[in-house]
């Protein structure tokens, strides 16, 4: 490729990325003031707070259960892999608003789940089950079809030749699987982050309380306007980006030309 | 297209396998390794029985070479001809021995902390050969690990090949469509495959005065 269609590439990526990132020009709009006093950032600060603890705790759901499912469809035929990916599909596809009303009927205190783990004490609606809960059902799928995928990447041969030189198919899957699809499954785990921290619509309905900062920037909006909204983007971007962001660093170290 | 094939090796011994190119020969040997299954028949290596029913791969006993060097990238190369040896073993001496052995005969010193993605296709073959004798298996596989080097290379490793089977004592079964390579590797007998099934079997010599096909003559006479 020669200088000319060089730049042309980068102006061409520069564009896009100036095109992605526009809305994040209305944050300059003129709506006055912003509003950060102490009944606002109050609030704030607690549901940034619920929303990374909240997040994890489903990060560490998703990965433990979601990796050996993932390991699972990757070494599956093309058949049930096919109806893995429709099961797979079903609770991205879904409309947030829809999977949470789901959820509620589903898991709250009128279905027979609900009722059932409610003889435990735990409660399924505006609780923090129902939060991570929640953050599961929508991250699920975004990081086992990056899992997935990541999987596949690996030469399968390497893994072969692995289990020839004595490994078995759990060391294999530790040493040599897990190693070279790191790239791919950082992409997975921060997708279903980003997913799952910005998830509003099924949250909502299952755990208005305790909120997290989707829900919170909306109640700003309903209570303050505008002014009260634009500051806690600001710390949700913030908060929300360096995690995922720093997954791919880690991921790209140590990776050999 | 159907392979039927029947092997016999005694310990130590050489085998060649020799045919046109999709002529069933990789699908042979992926069988005794595992990486096929067979429909019929079985596959026995001493008194252990790789097939029916079909044994692990970590649990069967072989080496096996193929065109690709097949080294894990995100290993360096010292890792990477360690790689099947557990640690307690790793720990043993001898074994240490054995390793820093083969790390100066193949000439792999000024590699040994170099990433694997790193190296050339020349020096990744030495690597893999290292690290399939590092486990000292009974039996050798080599599909075509020639493949796409230069003649001073596949003679070194030709010769790197026999000599550590004289050393060690590993039975051998070669494949290769160029004959010059099988007879130098497996100088005593050879299998001629065809379409699957085989149609000669003797030394180089019966091969070369009364090849039993017009496609093997062809294969056997000067470009």
């Amino acid at each position: 490729m020669n200088i000319d269609r060089h730049w042309i590439a980068r102006a061409g990526a520069i564009l896009f990325a100036l095109a992605l990132l526009y809305p994040l020009a209305a944050l300059f709009a003129r709506i006055g003031p912003w509003q950060w006093g102490e009944d606002v950032r109050g609030p704030a600060i607690a549901s940034m707070r619920v929303s990374l603890l909240f997040t994890s705790y489903s990060m560490i759901i998703i990965v433990a259960i979601g990796t050996p499912v993932a390991a699972y469809i990757a070494h599956c035929r093309v058949r049930e892999r096919l109806l893995w990916q429709a099961v797979l599909l079903i609770p991205i596809l879904l409309p947030p608003l829809a999977l949470g009303i789901l959820l509620s009927l589903a898991f709250g205190p009128y279905g027979a789940v609900g009722v059932w783990l409610k003889r435990f004490g735990v409660e399924m609606t505006n609780s923090a089950t129902a939060f991570v809960s929640t953050q599961v059902y929508v991250g699920m799928g975004y990081y086992v079809l990056g899992a997935v995928a990541a999987f596949d990447a690996v030469p399968r041969i390497l893994q072969k030749q692995a289990a020839l030189l004595g490994l078995t198919p759990w060391k294999v899957f530790l040493r040599v699987t897990l190693p070279l699809s790191r790239l791919g499954m950082a992409v997975a785990l921060s997708i279903a982050w980003v997913r799952a921290f910005g998830e509003f619509g099924a949250v909502v309905v299952t755990a208005y309380y305790p909120s997290g900062m989707p829900v919170q920037l909306w109640v700003n909006l309903q209570s303050f306007g505008l002014p009260a909204v634009m500051p806690l983007l600001v710390v949700f971007l913030a908060v929300a980006l360096p995690l995922p962001w720093l997954v791919h660093v880690l991921a790209q170290r140590g990776r050999h030309a | 297209m159907t392979v039927d094939v029947s092997l016999k090796l005694a310990s130590g011994e050489a085998l060649g396998l020799f045919g046109a190119s999709g002529a069933g020969k990789s699908t042979v040997l992926a069988c005794i390794a595992g990486i096929d299954e067979p429909d019929d028949g079985f596959v026995n290596l001493d008194n252990l029985q790789l097939f029916p029913p079909s044994l692990p791969l970590h649990r069967r006993p072989l080496g096996y070479l193929t065109q690709e060097p097949g080294l894990f990238p995100h290993l360096t190369v010292g890792e990477n001809v360690r790689f099947g040896i557990s640690k307690e073993v790793a720990a043993d001496c001898e074994q240490n021995r054995w390793i820093e052995t083969l790390r100066d005969h193949l000439h792999l010193g000024p590699l040994w902390p170099a990433p694997a993605s790193l190296i050339s296709g020349g020096q990744a073959r030495r690597v893999s050969l290292a690290r399939m004798l590092a486990r000292k298996p009974p039996l050798v596989l080599l599909d075509e690990p020639f493949a796409g080097l230069d003649r001073r290379l596949v003679r070194e490793l030709i010769d790197d090949l026999i000599f550590w089977s004289q050393t060690m004592g590993f039975s051998m079964v070669a494949v290769d469509h160029r004959a010059e390579v099988l007879h130098r590797l497996c100088p005593r007998q050879a299998i001629v495959l065809e379409h699957g099934r085989i149609v000669q079997q003797g030394t180089w010599n019966e091969l070369y005065s009364s090849p039993a096909t017009p496609l093997l003559r062809s294969l056997l006479a000067p470009i």
